[in-house]
């Protein structure tokens, strides 16, 4: 049978059954970009502490999981942890995962939000009797998020397309499933062929969105 | 409880020799298709700077779609999809390996050829123009004036895709290519030892990138002071 043929007579059966897959897959990456948005700026803010243990650990947990692959760390947290009495569910594995990995990434950026801000608004918010937990809050990083949205885009784009990693521990999303779908009817090109196309029609969009975010910011500064 | 130290004495003189063997194919994929992939990305950026409309057009659709596919999905496409949509050739040569490289290739090309153009934007056309006044060769303004400033504002960006390359090869195991990380699951489910392997596994890829970002850290930091 040839290409075209094949997508007539299966291609709706193909689609269907990968589009079961979007919603772990986006389960994945909306949990671990949660994840990694709330832990990046943990480790951030640990970054900037005035004490240098501190310092010296988040910058180690950066270095680390900046320097290993995260199908590697993917591997530590599902086959690894239960070694140490921890037993994580596939989807569990993957959104920590990610995340850990993420939020790796995503303090690197909060940090250079963070210094964009000129120093003399934490001064000032301080020399008006604010907690340094108040300025920062409620003075730099309202600020900070601005400089900070397009990078943060970028990276929403990077851990969709990093989902496509964690059917190696068994979370059924849409590359999983189009594994089965090869297992099953042997029709490898245009199954990936779809499956690749359905990932297009997510991140080309979301690029466009962080070029247009680049854009505005920068034409405002 | 787990005695990571204590697994480490006992076991490394078996896993370490093995996981060093596996990493050889790790770095021999991650230099062919760096090599590959800065031939792409030269290929692209001049199609992609290029006045003609065609050849623009299809630059910007490569780099577009070869961005926007997880890595893994790319690997997948090129090395399982091209012989059943051609099954006359001759697929005899294509095994995992090389459609890893040339995944992995293509997904690079993408991003150098992105990094290139704006290295050859950011140079005033006045230096090629001014090069060529003083009778130089358009060869010669190549090698003399263009590439060495514009080397220095690729490099950076060039080496970080390259640590970024090196991390992608361990996807290369989930399409059967036998390197570092397939050689780490081998051990670790034959052994039942998977967290001390998986971690013994993540300091060897750690090892292997963490000088390369050190040397991007010591480039940027002498390109702001040189200004």
């Amino acid at each position: 049978m040839g290409f075209w043929e094949i997508i007539e007579k299966k291609g709706w059966y193909f689609l269907t059954t990968l589009l079961d897959g979007w919603p772990e897959t986006l389960t994945v990456a909306i949990g671990a970009l949660i994840f990694a948005l709330i832990f990046g700026l943990v480790v951030a803010l640990l970054r900037l502490s005035r004490w240098r243990m501190l310092r010296l650990v988040s910058t180690a947990y950066v270095e680390f999981f900046r320097g290993t692959p995260a199908l590697v760390q993917l591997f530590v947290i599902y086959f690894g942890l239960p070694d140490v009495g921890f037993n994580p569910s596939p989807m569990q594995a993957a959104i920590v995962s990610l995340g850990l990995n993420g939020a790796a990434y995503l303090s690197e950026v909060y940090r250079a939000g963070i210094e964009s801000i000129h120093r003399g608004q934490m001064e000032a918010a301080l020399s008006l009797g604010m907690t340094p937990i108040r300025a920062m809050r409620y003075i730099v990083l309202p600020q900070a998020i601005w400089t900070m949205l397009p990078p943060i885009t970028n990276f929403a784009i990077v851990l969709l397309k990093d989902t496509a990693i964690v059917f190696a521990v068994g979370v059924v999303e849409v590359m999983a499933l189009a594994r089965f779908l090869v297992t099953e009817t042997l029709q490898s090109a245009p199954v990936y062929l779809m499956a690749g196309a359905l990932y297009l029609c997510l991140t080309i969009p979301m690029a466009r969105l962080a070029a247009r975010l680049e854009r505005q910011r920068d034409a405002w500064h | 409880m787990l005695q990571l130290p204590q697994l480490y004495a006992e076991n490394i003189h078996r896993w370490l020799p093995e996981l060093l063997y596996y990493s050889l194919t790790t770095l021999k994929i991650a230099a062919v298709s760096f090599i590959l992939a800065v031939a792409f990305g030269v290929l692209f950026a001049l199609m992609r700077t290029s006045t003609n409309r065609w050849l623009r057009g299809i630059a910007v659709t490569y780099i577009e779609i070869a961005r926007g596919l997880p890595i893994v999905v790319l690997l997948y496409i090129v090395y399982f999809a091209p012989p059943q949509l051609f099954p006359d050739l001759n697929w005899q040569w294509f095994n995992a390996f090389s459609g890893a490289v040339l995944g992995l290739a293509l997904h690079g090309g993408a991003i150098l050829a992105e990094v290139f153009r704006s290295g050859i934007e950011a140079l005033h056309k006045g230096q090629r123009e001014a090069a060529l006044t003083l009778g130089m060769t358009p060869t010669q303004a190549m090698t003399y004036i263009v590439i060495p400033q514009a080397a220095r504002i690729v490099l950076p960006p060039v080496a970080n895709y390259a640590i970024g390359l090196l991390k992608d090869t361990s996807l290369c195991s989930l399409i059967g290519v036998n390197e570092l990380m397939n050689g780490a699951k081998s051990i670790a489910f034959a052994d039942y030892q998977p967290m001390a392997v998986f971690v013994l596994v993540a300091g060897i890829y750690f090892v292997m990138s963490y000088p390369l970002s050190l040397a991007v850290r010591y480039m940027e930091w002498r390109m702001n002071v040189a200004g």
